[in-house]
């Protein structure tokens, strides 16, 4: 995988600068404070450090530094698996390329950050009563949700699984994901949830949805969707029900540093995909 | 009284009020423009003409209790206001939604019984927010929802028609068996607990057959065959709780038909491990347990607790690595494949 940074002809400052500015775009600072984004915010970064730290220029890289820091700043707040096994990639990502000062200084971070999560899920354990919510509004909480958090909740508990087999549900995800690109013919009794989920392997979108990003073509900026839409209300008044191009994390990189460099993903990643929604195997 | 006088009390004296009555009995009135923002309070004022009075107080839906009352008519108080802009309602949403989950979902249920849609949507989506990216046990955590699915209905999310309580009931256990072998695994040093935990669901399963008379007998007597020193009324205590649970089930297994069809691969080891334990069974009523055949058992459960875990993890695990796991370079793309190539 090749990388080359093609404007090394114009004056430094103005170089520094439109990085600068790109990185600025692209927001992964505020994604990190967002408690669902942070596990895509930390990817990118480690994403950005593997593919080209040492080619950045030096302000750029401060960005960088600062940011990393403030993801283990941050990851005590969090209190996810999700962002654990994210601050964690980072880390590596950190070791690897960082120069030894700024190293030690973030592992530093890391570490702390590392104690502080440990002290806090010690202190949980109250056996409060929740109530239990009437299943029209789980099915209504739901609504709100990407396909991820769907499948999740769908794990959850007996009342929660019946929730979301609520057609209506899969129904409105299919049409965000799927409906400019395929057309189906509906009958009664159609199960939505098994249109979406082949759509979903024939789209390969596990692939397309790992990195949280999103080219909206209404404000020209790679954005983070918020499930397949453009964050800012103009956009998506503007595109109605038509979805955002989705970006791999990649192409974000390479957007930012100007480079064309491809993927380096395997297709094995098809098998990943069929997990989602993996068929009991018990041999 | 002077004119000033009676103008400053006089619209107090004429705002009407609404009598309700909560859940716990309790009577209270309300400013009519803040009740009759909720649609539930304004059909029965206006077809069923109640709230006029402390006799004729509107009886609340069950799930509204006074602190809910007053936190969904603060909501009212400010949003009934038409002088509002929609940048202060905004501000004040956002503000009004901090609050714990459980305040949250309790909020959710008493909005939904009064028919406050506005408020209903608002805390909808921040519990949506709050569900959002997490795993389905971290899920279970903050919501503290019992983990009652089977491990089919987990890998195959559909729904799921096999009602049996036979075979939640055994799936249940199975699902115990997995967390106790996994926390075997992560401490390896301390080795009081284990065979204590593993013996009781034996005596569970072998229990569903039907000779419960047994369990507290064979129970006492695996402890004196084991090695490791255990508290004695810890382990008791174990083992009649389980029993305990299973007196109540025991009725429904025996009622129940015993027709499994539909969940062909859980009756096929439910069999095996079934028979198994009707062979083994003289051997759990003699105070000496023949090594041998505690190995065996040992291994079997094991075995199927590897099998369940095995598809269970790997299938979860798939489902979570899309999101995060990116692509960092070589070393960690073959992170993902390796366990992608062992599911298949």
């Amino acid at each position: 995988m090749k990388t080359r940074i093609d404007d090394q002809s114009k004056p430094q400052t103005m170089i520094q600068e439109k990085y600068t500015k790109r990185y600025q775009n692209l927001k992964v600072a505020e994604a990190l404070s967002n408690n669902h984004l942070y596990p895509f915010a930390c990817n990118e970064l480690s994403s950005i450090i593997d593919l080209g730290y040492s080619q950045l220029p030096k302000d750029l890289k401060a960005f960088i530094f600062r940011d990393c820091l403030s993801a283990f700043r941050l990851l005590p707040d969090m209190n996810t698996s999700a962002a654990v096994s994210a601050a964690n990639l980072l880390v590596k990502s950190v070791e690897s390329a960082f120069p030894k000062q700024k190293k030690n200084l973030a592992i530093v971070e890391f570490k702390q950050a590392k104690v502080a999560l440990k002290r806090r899920t010690k202190g949980h354990d109250e056996h409060i009563d929740l109530p239990s919510l009437p299943q029209d509004i789980l099915v209504h909480i739901f609504s709100f949700l990407d396909v991820y958090s769907l499948l999740s909740s769908s794990q959850v508990s007996r009342s929660w699984n019946q929730a979301t087999s609520e057609g209506s549900l899969w129904r409105s995800l299919f049409d965000l994901h799927f409906s400019h690109k395929v057309s189906i013919h509906i009958h009664p009794g159609f199960d939505w949830r098994e249109a979406f989920k082949n759509e979903y392997i024939l789209y390969k979108s596990s692939k397309m949805l790992r990195s949280g990003r999103g080219y909206c073509s209404y404000c020209d900026s790679v954005v983070w969707h918020d499930n397949l839409r453009c964050p800012k209300k103009q956009c998506r008044l503007k595109s109605g029900k038509k979805p955002l191009d989705l970006m791999l994390t990649h192409q974000v990189v390479n957007y930012l540093l100007g480079t064309t460099s491809s993927s380096d993903e395997s297709d094995s990643e098809d098998e990943a995909v069929r997990g989602l929604w993996a068929y009991p195997t018990l041999q | 009284m002077s004119e000033s006088d009676m103008a400053i009390i006089k619209p107090e004296m004429m705002k009407s009020y609404i009598w309700l009555e909560t859940s716990d009995g309790s009577i209270q009135q309300v400013e009519q423009e803040v009740a009759m923002f909720c649609p539930f309070i304004c059909h029965q004022v206006l077809q069923k003409g109640a709230g006029s009075s402390k006799n004729n107080a509107i009886s609340l839906p069950q799930k509204v209790n006074p602190a809910m009352l007053s936190l969904i008519f603060d909501y009212c108080r400010f949003h009934q206001l038409p002088g509002r802009s929609n940048k202060e309602r905004k501000v004040y949403d956002e503000k009004f939604m901090r609050m714990d989950t459980k305040r949250l979902c309790e909020l959710t249920s008493a909005a939904d019984s009064l028919q406050l849609k506005p408020l209903v949507d608002l805390t909808s989506r921040a519990l949506a927010r709050i569900i959002e990216g997490k795993t389905p046990e971290e899920i279970r955590e903050i919501f503290h929802l019992p983990d009652d699915l089977t491990e089919e209905e987990k890998l195959e999310p559909l729904k799921n028609t096999m009602d049996d309580p036979r075979i939640r009931l055994l799936n249940r256990l199975y699902a115990k068996k997995r967390k106790e072998l996994k926390e075997r695994e992560k401490l390896k040093s301390i080795e009081v607990e284990e065979h204590v935990d593993e013996r009781s669901v034996d005596d569970l399963l072998s229990f569903i057959n039907g000779r419960d008379h047994k369990v507290v007998n064979t129970s006492k007597s695996k402890k004196k065959n084991k090695k490791r020193k255990e508290h004695k009324n810890g382990t008791c205590k174990v083992s009649n709780k389980d029993s305990h649970n299973l007196h109540s089930k025991q009725r429904s297994v025996d009622e129940t038909s015993s027709s499994l069809g539909g969940v062909s691969n859980l009756h096929n080891i439910e069999d095996d491990i079934f028979s198994r334990k009707a062979e083994f069974e003289d051997g759990y009523i003699d105070d000496e347990i023949d090594p041998a055949l505690k190995e065996m058992l040992d291994r079997e459960v094991e075995d199927f607790a590897r099998r369940l875990n095995s598809s269970w993890v790997l299938s979860v695990g798939q489902e979570r690595q899309p999101v995060h796991f990116s692509i960092n370079g070589n070393g960690d793309t073959r992170r993902l494949t390796g366990p992608a190539a062992r599911h298949k």
